[in-house]
């Protein structure tokens, strides 16, 4: 049994011979890195937000095998999906939640990329395409949400249409074109963009986006999978009411992300300003900025008028938000006025934001520029990681097994007695175990790779020094292959015309590597 | 490449970017005729050269001798073969025969309207009250109030929108001397008879 994991076995030859071979492949061109320690998870969101597309790609595959885009049968086909079909309640959630999640990461992400600068400076496309990705996931989660033409996906596929009918001139033959007329065609057609059109769409730009160097931290993606699934355990999607036309409507808000837009679309003010001139305005500013960003630096601290636009947009968002979600709890008054936004109030606040954020930033980077020389000033302080040593790892670790043990138990059991949110929340946990379990796996072979001094003998070591002499002699003695890799090497380096093209990676190495040491 | 000057003088066009131009305009004849392809885009069923009955929920075609002053009724059109489609929002429209004071007993098309019921706000289904001091459709979602007489909302948040989405939809009707109603062949255009949902320009 323990022979079995040192021989190089047939399947570990596979896939060895599989790896070498994606060498002719797009892939050999991609670095990925599997960190051997944790590293922060800012510096690769988008990859997080890659590995949420996929979960979505795939329980949203399987929940094709169900859904009906049909209008009489949208929504009983959802709750069937949610109440008979084994597991469908899970997918639901898992598919429900991951798309929240997915477009929180990607504002994250791009906010993150914002603010430490890198989105300009020959990343211009990376930045450019990864807003348009942004827009278009936000529109995928959008329909998404809209098919099961609940009262709410109603209210959503409304204002779509009406948005898009608003625009001058071409709006309602676009309208036409792509809603089609009457509720059957909308519920198909979103349909049709939802797990077509727009999902094509990323995947095409996404191929662009991708940078050369990704980073997959198996520990982290799996306590986002975990996060995903114990969020959907706690807070399970409902299904909404029915859409009737000849019921009227309870008061109902579209999803977090779009409750920004639908403050603005509450002020009453004309639809095409709001709805359509607003973002429009927000997502050109967003593509341009890496072009109006003129700074050298790159720190945000540095940077004061592009990160105090950033702040003011935080602040923007967070407030219209908010604002979207709430509604005047007075229930004598009619619904229409507890749902209109003064438009002069909301405008005002919005303009009041500026110069507060830009105070805000200013503030914050005074604070911060004193914190680094105050930081200089003093003596580093030490770190203190936690190491445990071998004993303590096994420990932990059987540990580990033994509660992921009783966690299946339980989660079966859970599903068992029809509490399938329990179930779904306790299949997280088992997640967020393995991501600590992986991580204490990988931890254990840092420590075997690297043993600690004081537990080397001493005369070992001597006898491992002879012992490699001895090989290293031999190895002299052998004619040396005319295309070993340092043959290779050197020729390459010799060579004038590849020798740029090597410096340029080998630069683009070390930023990279210094990334990372940052964290 | 067009920056370098051309020997025989600068009026004349160069042989290379004669050629180039005879490309592009073949490009551009070789792409034409998809651009009418676009037509496989929107839904064309609701368009037809012909006149369709006003039929009744009850099945019977409507005519100006038995149909009552001051009364509306729910009607299909475009009506599908399929029962579906039949219950689909935007095929339903409100089929009004005006009160008196608004010339209702006539016994022409004019004392008829029909109104697509799709409300220009957000969607519901409004109706006509025919009970006095109404006499007016009403959404029940929030509120927008419609004019029978010319379909133009006047109180609510649909009357606030700009037009043309402030008026209904509107299908054209005709009466026959047998006095049965008729639907003439619609024109789905904001000038015209308006696009559900959306509204029309009022003439």
């Amino acid at each position: 049994m323990v022979a079995l994991l040192h021989k190089e076995n047939s399947l570990v030859r596979l896939f060895r011979w599989i790896y070498s071979g994606l060498d002719r492949t797009i892939f050999m061109g991609l670095k990925f890195t599997f960190p051997t320690r944790f590293v922060s998870p800012l510096g690769f969101l988008g990859m997080l937000t890659f590995v949420i597309f996929i979960i979505l790609g795939i329980t949203g595959a399987l929940l094709m095998l169900w859904y009906e885009p049909i209008l009489d049968r949208a929504w009983d086909s959802v709750e069937n999906i949610n109440d008979s079909i084994p597991y469908g309640f899970h997918l639901r959630n898992i598919h429900y939640h991951a798309s929240n999640a997915m477009v929180m990461m990607a504002i994250l992400h791009m906010y993150y990329q914002y603010f430490s600068g890198r989105y300009k400076i020959r990343n211009e496309i990376l930045w450019v395409t990864g807003i348009i990705i942004g827009v278009l996931t936000i529109l995928e989660a959008f329909t998404g949400y809209d098919i099961i033409f609940s009262e709410r996906a109603e209210l959503a596929i409304s204002i779509a249409a009406s948005l898009t009918n608003s625009i001058p001139i071409l709006g309602p033959d676009m309208r036409d074109a792509f809603f089609g007329a009457g509720f059957h065609d909308f519920v198909l057609r979103f349909y049709a963009f939802h797990v077509f059109f727009l999902p094509i769409a990323l995947i095409g730009l996404m191929a662009v986006h991708f940078p050369r160097f990704l980073v997959f931290d198996v520990p982290m993606v799996m306590a986002i999978s975990g996060a995903i699934m114990i969020t959907g355990g706690v807070f399970p999607v409902d299904m909404g009411l029915k859409f009737d036309p000849n019921v009227p409507p309870g008061i109902t808000v579209p999803e977090w992300y779009l409750t920004g837009l639908y403050a603005f679309l509450r002020s009453q003010y004309d639809k095409f300003v709001t709805g359509v001139a607003w973002p429009g305005i927000f997502i050109f500013t967003l593509l341009i900025i890496p072009f109006i960003d003129k700074y050298k630096k790159f720190s945000w601290k540095d940077r004061p008028i592009i990160s105090a636009i950033g702040i003011t947009s935080i602040a923007q968002i967070v407030i219209t938000t908010y604002w979207g979600f709430y509604i005047d709890p007075d229930r004598t008054k009619s619904l229409l006025e507890r749902l209109v936004i003064d438009p002069i109030f909301l405008y005002s606040v919005m303009l009041a934001l500026v110069p507060l954020s830009f105070g805000f930033t200013y503030l914050m980077i005074k604070l911060a520029k004193n914190a680094e020389a105050n930081a200089k000033r003093q003596p580093k302080r030490t770190e203190s990681p936690i190491t445990l040593n071998e004993k303590w790892i096994y420990l932990v670790f059987i540990a580990l097994i033994g509660f992921q043990v009783y966690l299946n138990i339980a989660a079966y059991y859970a599903l068992l007695a029809g509490m399938k949110n329990i179930s779904l929340f306790i299949i997280g946990i088992i997640m967020l175990v393995f991501a600590g379990m992986f991580h204490i796996y990988r931890h254990g072979r840092t420590i075997a790779n690297n043993p600690l001094p004081p537990s080397i003998q001493y005369s070992d070591k001597i006898k491992s020094l002879q012992h490699r002499k001895a090989s290293l002699d031999e190895s002299q003695d052998k004619p040396k292959l005319t295309s070993s890799p340092e043959n290779v090497l050197s020729q390459i380096k010799s060579n004038g015309l590849l020798s740029k093209v090597f410096k340029v990676a080998s630069k683009n190495k070390n930023s990279f590597e210094k990334m990372w040491s940052k964290d | 490449m067009s920056t370098q000057p051309t020997p025989r003088g600068d009026d004349k066009i160069s042989r290379r970017d004669f050629l180039k131009l005879l490309a592009a305009a073949g490009t551009v004849l070789t792409f034409t005729p998809f651009v009418d392809w676009g037509k496989f885009l929107p839904n064309q069923s609701g368009a037809t050269n012909e006149k369709s009955k006003v039929e009744l929920p009850d099945g019977s075609q409507a005519n100006v001798k038995t149909f009552k002053i001051n009364h509306s009724e729910a009607i299909i059109y475009p009506r599908s073969d399929d029962a579906a489609l039949n219950k689909e929002a935007f095929r339903t429209w409100q089929f009004i025969r005006l009160p008196q004071e608004l010339g209702g007993e006539k016994n022409d098309a004019s004392a008829f309207r029909a109104y697509s019921m799709v409300c220009l706000h957000l969607w519901c289904l409004w109706k006509y009250w025919p009970q006095d001091g109404r006499k007016r459709g009403e959404c029940p979602c929030h509120g927008s109030l419609y004019d029978p007489l010319t379909g133009a909302a006047f109180a609510g948040p649909a009357s606030l929108q700009s037009p043309p989405s402030n008026v209904l939809p509107m299908l054209d009707l005709e009466v026959d001397k047998d006095g049965y109603l008729w639907i003439l062949p619609p024109n789905w255009n904001v000038n015209g008879n308006g696009i559900v949902g959306f509204g029309r320009f009022i003439a």
